[in-house]
Order: C-alpha cells, then structure tokens, then sequence
C-alpha cells in the first residue's frame, strides 16, 4: 500500500500545476467564446452595413426613378408644340406653304417611320448570359465543371 | 503559513466565480423571463413596428405618346408633406408658413399638428398628413425655411416656444401631367382621384395604372430582403398625330370664331387603316387642371362631341343613301329622276332644301343639287329592308368600339321599332330622324373611299407593357358595299364638286366630298332655325389618304354646310396634305411613283 501511495505521490500533478491548468482552460473557453462573439459581432456588422447599403441603394433607385419620370417630363416640355412653334418662331422660322415645298422621289426612303419604343413581343432570352458564371457559380461547382468539362478552360487558350 | 494562503487563494477565486456565475446565469435568468413574460408579446410587436412596414406601392403610370412617340400624358414628382407628431416644437410656425406658402388653410393645419403624439398600439398618433400635391419648387421653399429657422438661434421664453419646422416631412410621389395642356385634351381624357374620367385615360384606367401591390420593407438592416418590384403601368401610343391635331384644332378654332358657332368637331381618319389621326372638338381643357371640368363642360356638353354627341347628320348622309341605291343595283349613275319637287312616302311630304323643283336629273345631279326629294326616291326604289340593311351594315346604331370611354351608339330606327313610320325611309335617306355621331359618319363614309372596305376607327396604335410593344392589327368591320360602287360614288362626288366650283376644292388635289346641313330637332318638331353644318370629304380620290369629317353646331353666319362647313375642309385639307407629305396631283403623276406619306 506504501508503494502505491508513493507512486500516486509521485506522478500527481503539483496543486499549483492543477490549478494552472484550471486557468488555462477557462481562459482556453473565454478566448474561444471571445473568437465565435468577435466573428460573430463582425459578420452582424458588416450584414447590417450591408443591410443599410441595400435600403440606400433601393431608396437610390426609387429617387432615379422619379427623377427620369421629371426629366421626360422636362424633356416633353421643351419639345411640346407650343414650344417648338414659340421656339421656330424666334429663329425666324414659318410654316412652310404649298409654295414652299419640293417634292422629290428617294429610292429606298421609306417615310417618316412610327414611334417604336420598345422591342416587338418575342421569347425573353435577352441578357440571359450577360453576367458571367465567375460572379454566381460556386466553388464546388466551378470545381466540377473544371474537373468534368475541362474543354471552357482549353478553348480560352485555342487560337 | 503556505497551505493556508493557497486555501485563502483558492477561497476568493471560488468566491470569484461563484459571483460571476451567478451573474451570467442571472442574466440568463432574465432573458428567460423577458422571453416567457405575458409582455413578450408587447415587446416583440413593438419591435415589429421598427422592423419594417407594409407599404403601398402604387406602380408609376403608363405614358401615352403620339404616333411619332412625342409625349401626351407622362408623370411628375409631388410631395406629400406631412408630420412626425413627436418631433413638432411649434404648430403655429408650421401651420403659418404652410399658409403663406401653399395657400393652406391655418385652423386645419394648426390641428393636425397639434395632435398628441401617441404610440398606444391600438390607436397610435405618430404622423399626420398636412397637404399633398406640392411640387417641388413650394417644397424647396419650405425646406429652405426650415434650415432658416435651424440656423437662427432665438432665446428660449417659457410662454412662447422658439419659432421651428421640426416635424415636418415630405413624402415624395409621381403624379400625372400632360406636357402638351389642352392638346388633345378631348381624346386624352384624365381620370381623377375617385376614379371617374374621360377619354383614353378612363378607357384604358387599369392599364395604365397597373396593379398596386402591398409590398413589405424591411426597416431594420438586418432583415433585409429585396424589395418586390412592381411593374410599372403599360403605355400607349395613340395613332394621333400631333401636328395634325394641332393644325385641325387651330382650323376649328378659327372656324367657330368666323361663324359663331355653338361648338364643332374635326375628325382625320386614314380611310384604308380606320386610324384616327386627328379629332378635333370643342370645348378643350387644360387637363393639368381638370379640376375646372364643371367651369368648361356645363351640363349636358358632352367631353368629346365627335364620339358622346349624336345629331341628325342632314345630307352627308346621302352618300350613305347612294352607296346603297348603286350597289344594290336600285339606281346606276345614269338613272334618271323627275323632280317635281315633292315626293310622297308615308303620308309625308319631302321638299328639297330650296323648296324647288329640279326637273330630270340622273343620280350625279342628285347628288350635286343635293336633291332631297331624289334621295327618298332612291330609299324607296330600294325598300325598307334592304335600306336598313345597308344602313345597319354601314355600322349605325351600334358603338364603333373606338377606344374612347363614353361613346354613344346614337339611334338607328328600323322596321318595328315601336316609333318607326313608313315615312323615316323618306327621311332617313337624306339624314334626318336618324341620330349619328361624328365618328360613326367618318367610319361608315369611309368604306367609300376605301374601296369598299370599311375599317374600324381606333385611336390606339401601340401597347407597351413590361417593355415590349404590341402593336395593333386594322380590322375591317366589313365590305357594305363593292369597291365598284364605291369607286363610282367617289367619282361621281368629285366630279359633283368640280361642276359646283365648291368652296371645298384643294388646289392641286382632286377630293371628293359632300355638304350637309340638318335641320335640328325640337320638341314641336323641325321649328328652329339653328341647323348643324357638315361637310365629309376624302382624297387623293384615286388613293384617298386621308378623310375628313367637319361638323359645325348651330353656325350664325349662315346656315349652310356648303358656306360655313366646306371651306373649313378646304383650310383643313391644305394644311393636312403637308403635314401628311402628299404631293399635288401632277406632282404625283410626273414622280410615276406610289408614295407612302
């Protein structure tokens, strides 16, 4: 029993050492939690910077928005009738007569054309490939597609 | 000594740590019990309200453009402004400078904002609005105040708060505007706030305006998420052409102030696509300012005469009559017709418009004397039947369909009708007892000088929604007669006047066309003298480009079409051919070519 007593006497820890190691693994926790709350408290700040940006960005667009309705607006008004005539006017200019006018055949001219404003009905594919697969792909995937189909990758290089 | 300093050690740091422990899990304690609480539910709708809102979002509206894309109705920028209850310092600044500025009125202003503020859930009062529809120079005016008033620095006074803005706020919103005011007022139409209107805007009200969406906005940064687009309201281009209808609108004009006439329309319709591209009438308002709409239409005038307003057309519509008489085969150019000057049918007496016999005439000098006892005859030679057929084939009776709100279908009175008489055939052939509007004498008189083929009129060329533009297709209501017939009427009516040398020619162009001068209808009958002058004329008459419809209300100079109407066509013709780029006759014929004005 002696000999036993001895050994466990001798391969104890010191108290000093245990208490150490008491320490150290609170300040082991306290850095950890400390590390998850600072990565944490980063990322809750830049999400929340970000946040801000977005509604910024969003009150931006909706600024535009009105905006170019007031410059068509503007721009409608320069060009109104009343306007152009007032403008004519002043730099001497009068409606044209019958007298006034020569009429002469151009091949090829098809007359004045009506307003076209916007594209005629059709399938909507336009912009569909405009963004690149570098700003929305993931690592994984673009991994795969190297790995996989690596001909992308050769053709950049193909004269 | 040693043991007992690392068991006083191990004590305080025990001690220590109990403490903080206790704290932490205090701390957790509480978070706990906030979250269980029965005012938990208080908290978190509390902070719901910062979290985001729902909003309304009223999708910008659709513009409305002419053929050329020159712009008739597009949107402006207006503020509301109203106030953060809970920020206000004095009322009284508030409600003066509102009413210097605006025009407001100080008792309304002054209460609103003075209310208190509240947050209480179930009737908060945090905000009040103060006026809406300020533009932006007054709300630039106001900002500039504040920052007056922020700058000087008065001297606090227990009795009487420093003079201050604080509070108030503005809201900013896109409003309608019509860049071109009164031009084209009467197809443009405007629609107010209780959604009633005229015109294209009332007709096309939903297009226009889309569909507005509750969206949610998140407030707070951290629950932020795309906020749903809503898709702006669709635009239309009309088939109007501005220059036209600023030419046709001057001509009428001037027409009204050279005859004293009541009122008047101007309809230029494309004979071989029904597109409308000017329509011209009286009165006109500003729509920037609608509001005024009782001011300029008293009750009963309608807002666009040429589609709400039916009138006994008088004798444009015998070219109605003679379609039908030559297509039918009843009569040919070249038959001939005793006019002694009277005619029987029904137990009715019809006269000619002088009262006069005529003697033998063919169908031409039927048309050229305007004969009216001639064109009974030709009504009766065709029948009751086959008269109203054609009648009712020319589209009377019935709404075009144009794409105007408020149109009248006016009144075809037809065999049964409980007050239709043998006698109306008399009548009706030569444009009376029958109740048409402009519109639907362009469109019928139309077939004639398009071969035929009468188009439906419409006054929307394009639509554009969610960017893409659809156009519209010319749709042929139906063929009433054969492009023989009207080849030979369009003939016959040119030649008709040439012979009379009529106020209506155009000076290098050959147009075909018809007076008209209607008696107007009181309750005792045909005993006024007031009439309604008409003239409808088409041209060039070997490729008509273009037709035009000039009705005169209740004319004092004179009563007659060929007076008062047909020089408004002529004035009408000669600014029209150069704006729609037609050569003259021989110009056309020495160029060899087809042209496309």
């Amino acid at each position: 029993m002696e000999s036993v007593r001895r050994l466990t006497q001798a391969y104890s820890l010191a108290p000093w050492r245990k208490q150490l190691q008491v320490i150290v693994f609170f300040l082991l926790i306290l850095v950890l939690f400390a590390l998850v709350a600072g990565i944490y408290l980063n990322v809750s700040a830049r999400a929340v910077t970000l946040g801000h940006e977005i509604q910024n960005l969003q009150n931006d667009i909706e600024d535009y928005e009105r905006s170019i309705a007031d410059l068509e607006t503007q721009l409608a008004l320069l060009r109104s009738t009343s306007a152009m005539e007032e403008r004519a006017s002043d730099m001497g200019f009068r409606p044209a007569g019958p007298d006034d006018i020569t009429y002469l055949s151009v091949p090829g001219y098809l007359g004045r054309q009506e307003a076209v404003l916007a594209p005629p009905p059709g399938p909507s594919a336009v912009g569909a490939t405009v963004i690149s697969p570098a700003y929305t792909e993931s690592l994984i995937d673009w991994l795969k597609d190297t790995v996989f189909y690596p001909s992308g990758l050769l053709s950049e290089v193909m004269p | 000594m040693r043991v007992t300093g690392e068991n006083t050690s191990l004590w305080r740091y025990r001690t220590l740590s109990v403490i903080f422990a206790s704290v932490a899990l205090l701390i957790i304690a509480q978070i706990i019990r906030i979250q269980v609480s029965p005012q938990a539910e208080v908290f978190r709708q509390q902070g719901d309200i910062y979290a985001g809102e729902w909003r309304l979002v009223e999708p910008a509206r659709g513009m409305i453009y002419d053929r050329w894309g020159h712009v008739l109705a597009s949107n402006k920028t207006v503020y509301e402004i109203g106030v953060e209850l809970k920020d206000v310092r004095n009322p009284e600044t508030i409600a003066l400078t509102l009413m210097g500025v605006l025009k407001a009125d100080y008792n309304e202003i002054f209460a609103a904002a003075s209310r208190d503020y509240s947050e209480d859930l179930e009737s908060p009062s945090v905000y009040a609005v103060l006026a809406r529809n300020v533009t932006v120079e007054q709300k630039e005016r106001i900002e500039s105040l504040m920052e007056d008033l922020e700058n000087q620095n008065y001297k606090p006074d227990k009795d009487k708060p420093a003079p201050s803005l604080r509070g108030l706020v503005f809201h900013p919103h896109l409003v309608r505007t019509y860049p071109e005011n009164e031009l084209a007022s009467n197809i443009i139409g405007f629609v107010n706030s209780e959604g009633n209107g005229f015109g294209v805007e009332k007709k096309f009200n939903d297009l226009l305006a889309g569909a507005p969406e509750r969206v949610w906005v998140p407030l707070d940064p951290n629950r932020v998420e795309e906020t749903q687009k809503v898709p702006d309201g669709a635009s239309l281009v009309l088939t109007i052409d501005r220059e036209i209808q600023t030419a046709m609108e001057e001509v009428l004009d001037e027409a009204l102030q050279d005859t004293g006439a009541d009122g008047g329309s101007i309809i230029v319709m494309d004979p071989e696509s029904g597109e409308v591209l000017a329509m011209a009438t009286t009165p006109r308002i500003d729509l920037n300012d609608f509001g005024n709409y009782s001011e300029v239409f008293p009750p009963s005038t309608p807002f666009n005469r040429a589609v709400s307003q039916s009138y006994e057309p008088g004798s444009v519509f015998k070219v109605l009559t003679m379609a039908a008489g030559l297509d039918s085969g009843a009569v040919t150019p070249g038959t001939t017709f005793i006019d002694t000057g009277v005619f029987e049918i029904g137990g009715v007496y019809i006269y000619n418009w002088n009262s006069g016999a005529w003697g033998q005439q063919d169908m031409l000098g039927c048309m050229q004397h305007s004969l009216n006892v001639c064109l009974a005859w030709v009504a009766s030679e065709l029948g009751a039947d086959r008269f109203y057929s054609y009648m009712q084939a020319f589209g009377f009776g019935h709404l075009t369909g144009i794409e105007m709100a408020g149109e009248d279908p006016g009144r075809l009175k037809l065999p049964g009708d409980y007050d239709w008489y043998d006698a109306d055939l008399g009548t009706n052939a030569f444009g009376q007892g029958i109740s048409v509007t402009p519109l639907q004498m362009a469109a019928a008189i139309s077939s004639v000088a398009n071969d035929g083929k009468m188009m439906a009129p419409h006054i929307v060329r394009s639509l554009i929604n969610n960017d893409r533009q659809y156009n519209t297709t010319p749709q042929i209501v139906g063929t009433p007669i054969t492009s023989e017939t009207a080849r030979t009427l369009s003939e016959m009516l040119a030649i008709s006047l040439e012979t009379e040398s009529s106020d209506a020619l155009v000076e290098g162009y050959r147009v075909s066309g018809k007076t008209g001068t209607a008696e107007i209808p009181t309750p005792y009958g045909y005993t006024s003298n007031q009439t309604n002058a008409s003239f409808v004329g088409w041209g060039p008459v070997e490729d008509a480009k273009f037709l035009v419809y000039v009705w005169l209300e209740k004319p004092e100079t004179s009563i007659w079409g060929s007076v008062v109407a047909a020089p408004v066509f002529r004035e009408a013709v000669e600014r029209l051919v150069i704006l729609m780029n037609i050569p003259p006759d021989g110009v056309r014929q020495d160029l060899g070519q087809a042209f496309n004005p």
